[in-house]
């Protein structure tokens, strides 16, 4: 009797480890390992003969393993070896000319500026990751800032027409990402539609040029990604007990007051929630700047894949993802401890 | 006492909501209209026509020949990996939440979760490195039995030869494709899956499972009698959004894809790099369509089935009142 | 303790079922939040185990439906240990706080589940689920959802469907916690009823010492993972044998003190709060000087205006406050020495004519076998 049950115990316990087992192997093998293989390419050379095209790391040869890392792909995303390669960043001063007031800064130290080069030389891989951050900051920002009122208001509608709200937020992200993002050409174009509308008006004379630059990324950006900052900020807002808030307003404290010093703290979770699936997704960006950004501010996403498709630089590409993938982990991280956060508060 | 958000009468609050949807809706809308737009010119009106959609359903363009053949790749390959995702993504959120700790379970969590967040080039990059690199060990393992010198006649070499012959139907497995797109996007969605499935898991009574339990269920039969039962819509739910996700995805599935797996989204993306394009339109438009109407046919479905439930509740306090008084005194 | 130990007998004996032995469970080293428990069960006993929220009485009924694993100790169920029976194949059902019934599942689906599981044949199953529902006066409900059934409504069918397999043991957690105030009596009757017509041996749990009185036979008290006090309502509820017992249930006036005399079948209390010494008529084998308390129930205070006529036992003091419950009024009288004591007194005028009010003088007396000497 005592076997039996054991056997069956142990029957079980095997039955429960492939429950665990089905899944935890295909994050190992499809997600966990091909990292390690990124990491280990982006220490291999680049070689034209041999297919796939990069070097193995270890080789064997009279009776010695040979290890060779290359580390040259990391350093070509900062070193510059020819000016050609390289674009300059220069630091402008006049916004220490105080003159007006008397007062010249920039004179005064010009010794200390002159010693230390005001110009950069950065590689296009340092431009476009700063491209991409700037981007994808600025964004969030402005997602942040229209998202939160439109969530405070769908929050704050009647209970019948929150879920219609809801759904009318959802329902762009549900149709292709892609899609959204080629409707902005239709719009932005010299002879699109909001060209057409403001010529139309008499507001300008001459269509702006839109398409093609680094507000048209902004705006398809924005618009891409707002549907994710609505929803976790809406989660948030509508967690808040009224009577918070009532609390706040039998205490005295005014409109600006509360959102302050009670509605922004109580929905901080939701509002880094929802900036980190705006900020995380929109660095590695590669639609959006591929479609409505211009031939100049290259975003680091479509460097990786030019590396990667056209310049057939394999290694390169792995160590911008390595690069990326450590930029990366600190926001992915507070992002996981909001979540676990959150689970634990509920 | 607690109360939810009421509702606020501001105009204010009208504004924003108007401003806020006119952002999101406005480009679909023009996107819509200029569909049924003649001038082969996107964005100069000349007349209403519906060629653009008899272009894109019986025309002879490579372009909508492409479309189309892509339009059932798509389908295909998003029901398949969106039906697998629903399965992996169920247990791994169910390991996560019922089973006891295990020792690598914030690494586990970490990683079934990670594919949400991190940008598709690098996910896509990742993947594709690994296929190429199970390509070559699949092929080098069929070079290196086919090199190998075996004597006739042996036991060995009859081993040897069924080996090679196994080894030279994998060689070259996993060849870039429909298969490895599939791949890439069961491990994409089954981590949307297991976060949605993992909301309603954390939501749900863990006490209706121990009755079950208790009343004599096996942990098996217990999962799959209550706990799928009571899952099911979000299950449903992650289904969905599997499907979309990789029906939409364009940047993984171009690492991953070979020369002859081109899905709809590829197929739209690199007309849409040459510029606007009408056809793209029609075929825009029928995807908001059809999405919208499914999207609203679930949220009606839901809000229905929730707004019954609130009513039975609600008629059932009045009407059975009485009813409640009678049959809660114990018939002696 | 005291000897007021007659007239205890008078129940038979019933064999016990369900042997609990050094029961221990701790979730964090170190911890216990079941210490060492030992219990024994009779056959067809209603008991409950009651306690403040926290203290272990949950831990305890879910290690005997064998959801969590004893830390040590053994439960031994009819003769049968239990200790690594896995909670679908133990002889013991459970009623669970929220019901827990399956909200896909009609009611009738809901009682005839466990059957199921006992792979029973159709035509019995169906007897049994309508016997229960008959049991639980459901009958006309069988279709229905959980979600289209009351408060009290659900209660009984979780109650059907926990009894339906005929489990050995029931468990109760906390019955009556997801019901209103007003449907609580009324159910605890139901509830005792129902289970004394199937004379199924059942362990509850509450925090509500109310309900624990009404419906067990017997309870014990809990605190910190441990037993306190195990015996039938009155004798708890008179007898306590410590002061977290006393102030557990019911409420109760303590006046600390110390030993003064000390005779076979009296003693003398001297307290620093009271005026007068108190005289009880029993005898303690405890040594002179010794510090204790003598503990005293409200309702075994009496309140007059006049002196009353007596040398010990009584006290002076002012009408401090007056609650009005009703049947009773509560009155919490100031004495000199500041402690304020506690004594009910009944409505039994409409008009509550001659009573003491505000800031009147009154005396409190009460009788010397109404102390009750507590060391503890």
């Amino acid at each position: 009797m005592k076997l039996k049950t054991s056997r069956l115990r142990r029957l079980h316990f095997r039955g429960s480890s492939c429950v665990i087992g089905a899944p935890y192997l295909w994050t190992i093998l499809f997600f966990f390992i091909p990292f390690l293989i990124i990491f280990k390419i982006s220490f291999a050379d680049v070689s034209d003969t041999s297919q796939p095209p990069y070097s193995d790391l270890t080789s064997y040869e009279d009776n010695h393993v040979n290890i060779a890392l290359n580390v040259g792909n990391y350093l070509d995303l900062f070193r510059c070896e020819d000016e050609e390669d390289c674009n300059v960043w220069k630091i402008d001063y006049d916004f220490l000319n105080f003159e007006s007031v008397g007062l010249n800064i920039r004179d005064s130290l010009k010794g200390f500026f002159d010693a230390i080069s005001t110009e950069f030389h950065v590689t296009i891989y340092i431009e476009a990751f700063w491209n991409s951050v700037k981007i994808a900051a600025v964004s969030t920002l402005i997602c942040l800032l229209i998202g939160y009122p439109m969530a405070w208001s769908i929050a704050h509608s009647s209970q019948a027409m929150r879920s219609v709200l809801l759904m009318l937020v959802i329902l762009p992200s549900w149709t292709s990402f892609l899609i959204r993002v080629y409707a902005w050409i239709g719009l932005l174009k010299p002879n699109g539609t909001i060209n057409n509308v403001l010529m139309w008006f008499g507001i300008i004379h001459e269509p702006l040029n839109m398409m093609h630059t680094s507000f048209a990324v902004y705006i398809g950006v924005v618009y891409a990604y707002l549907p994710f900052m609505i929803m976790p900020l809406y989660t948030a807002i509508s967690r808040v007990d009224n009577s918070l808030i009532e609390a706040a307003e039998d205490l005295g404290a005014k409109p600006f007051t509360i959102l302050t010093k009670i509605l922004l703290p109580l929905t901080s979770g939701g509002m880094i929630a929802g900036s980190m699936l705006v900020f995380i997704p929109a660095v590695g960006e590669y639609i959006i700047p591929e479609l409505l950004g211009g031939p100049y501010n290259i975003l680091i996403g479509q460097q990786l894949w030019i590396d990667f498709s056209n310049n057939h630089d394999w290694p390169k590409a792995a160590a911008i993802a390595v690069a990326m993938l450590l930029f990366l982990l600190v926001p992915i991280i507070w992002y996981f401890k909001q979540q676990k956060n959150e689970g634990v508060s509920k | 006492m607690s109360g939810p958000a009421p509702e606020v009468k501001s105009v204010w609050r009208l504004i924003v909501l108007a401003l806020g949807f006119f952002f999101l809706y406005m480009p679909i809308i023009v996107l819509i209209v200029y569909s049924f737009n003649d001038s082969q010119l996107v964005t100069v009106w000349s007349k209403f026509s519906l060629r653009w959609y008899k272009e894109l359903f019986v025309g002879v363009q490579q372009q909508s020949e492409a479309i189309r053949s892509g339009v059932l790749l798509s389908l295909t390959i998003g029901f398949f990996s969106a039906s697998f995702a629903v399965v992996l993504g169920t247990i791994s959120a169910f390991v996560l939440t019922r089973f006891d700790s295990f020792r690598t379970k914030t690494l586990f969590s970490f990683l079934t979760t990670a594919p949400m967040v991190l940008p598709d080039v690098i996910i896509g990059l990742a993947l594709m490195l690994l296929f190429v690199a199970l390509e070559n060990m699949t092929g080098g393992l069929y070079d290196w039995l086919n090199g190998m010198k075996v004597e006739e006649g042996t036991l060995w070499s009859g081993i040897h030869s069924a080996l090679t012959y196994c080894a030279s139907k994998i060689a070259g497995w996993p060849e870039k494709g429909a298969f490895t797109i599939w791949l890439a996007m069961v491990t994409l969605t089954s981590a949307y899956v297991s976060v949605v499935v993992r909301t309603r898991l954390q939501e749900m009574d863990n006490s209706i499972e121990e009755a079950a339990m208790d009343l004599g269920a096996t942990p098996l039969k217990t999962f799959f009698v209550i706990t799928i039962p009571s899952l099911f819509p979000a299950i449903l739910s992650g289904w969905l959004l599997a499907f979309t996700i990789s029906m939409d995805d364009v940047v993984i599935t171009q690492f991953v894809s070979g020369p002859g797996a081109k899905t709809l989204p590829i197929v739209v993306f690199s007309s849409v790099r040459r510029g606007v394009s009408p056809t793209i339109n029609a075929l825009a438009s029928i995807i908001v369509l059809v999405v919208s109407v499914c999207t609203f046919i679930v949220w009606y479905t839901m809000h229905r089935k929730d707004k019954k439930r609130q009513r039975e509740y609600g008629m059932m306090s009045v009407r059975q009142k009485a009813e409640r008084e009678k049959s809660d005194t114990p018939k002696a | 303790m005291l000897e007021h130990k007659d007239g205890q007998q008078k129940k038979e004996v019933k064999p016990p079922l369900l042997v609990i032995k050094n029961l221990s469970k701790s979730y964090i080293p170190g911890v216990l939040a079941v210490d060492d428990v030992n219990l024994t069960v009779n056959k067809g006993e209603i008991f409950a185990l009651l306690g403040s929220s926290g203290c272990g009485k949950s831990t305890l009924l879910r290690m005997l439906a064998g959801f969590e694993k004893p830390t040590s100790g053994k439960i031994i169920l009819d003769g049968q240990d239990l200790s690594n029976v896995p909670p679908y194949k133990r002889p013991v059902n459970m009623m669970f706080q929220s019901y827990a019934l399956f909200p896909h599942m009609t009611v009738w689906n809901n009682i005839a589940f466990g059957l199921k599981q006992k792979h029973m044949p159709k035509d019995e199953i169906k007897e049994n689920v309508e016997q229960m529902l008959a049991l639980v006066h459901m009958e006309e409900f069988a279709d229905r959802k959980p979600h289209q059934l009351s408060g009290g409504q659900r209660q009984r069918v979780a109650l059907a469907r926990s009894l339906a397999t005929h489990p050995k043991l029931l468990l109760l957690d906390e019955p009556m916690g997801a019901l209103d105030k007003k449907l609580r009596t009324k159910m605890q009757l139901e509830l005792v009823d129902i289970i004394e017509k199937v004379g199924v041996t059942c362990i509850m749990v509450t925090h509500d010492q109310q309900e624990a009185m009404t419906m067990a036979e017997r309870v014990a008290i809990m605190d910190c993972g441990e037993f306190l006090q195990v015996g039938d309502p009155e004798e708890i509820y008179e007898n306590p044998n410590c002061r977290f017992t006393a102030e557990f249930i019911g409420s109760v006036n303590i006046f600390d003190g110390v030993l003064g005399e000390n005779g076979s079948d009296f003693m003398y209390v001297e307290c620093p709060a009271l005026q007068n010494k108190i005289y009880i008529d029993a005898g303690a084998a405890i040594a002179d000087g010794m510090k204790l308390s003598v503990a005293i129930r409200p309702e075994k205070i009496t309140l007059s205006k006049e002196k009353p006529q007596q040398e010990c036992n009584f006290e002076e003091g002012i009408v401090d406050n007056i609650a009005y419950m009703g049947d009773v009024s509560i009155y919490l009288i100031k004495l000199q020495s500041g402690q304020i004591v506690r004594t009910t007194l009944p409505n039994v005028d409409r008009f509550r004519k001659n009573q003491p009010t505000w800031d009147d003088k009154v005396f409190i007396s009460w009788e010397p076998d109404s102390c009750i000497v507590l060391t503890i």
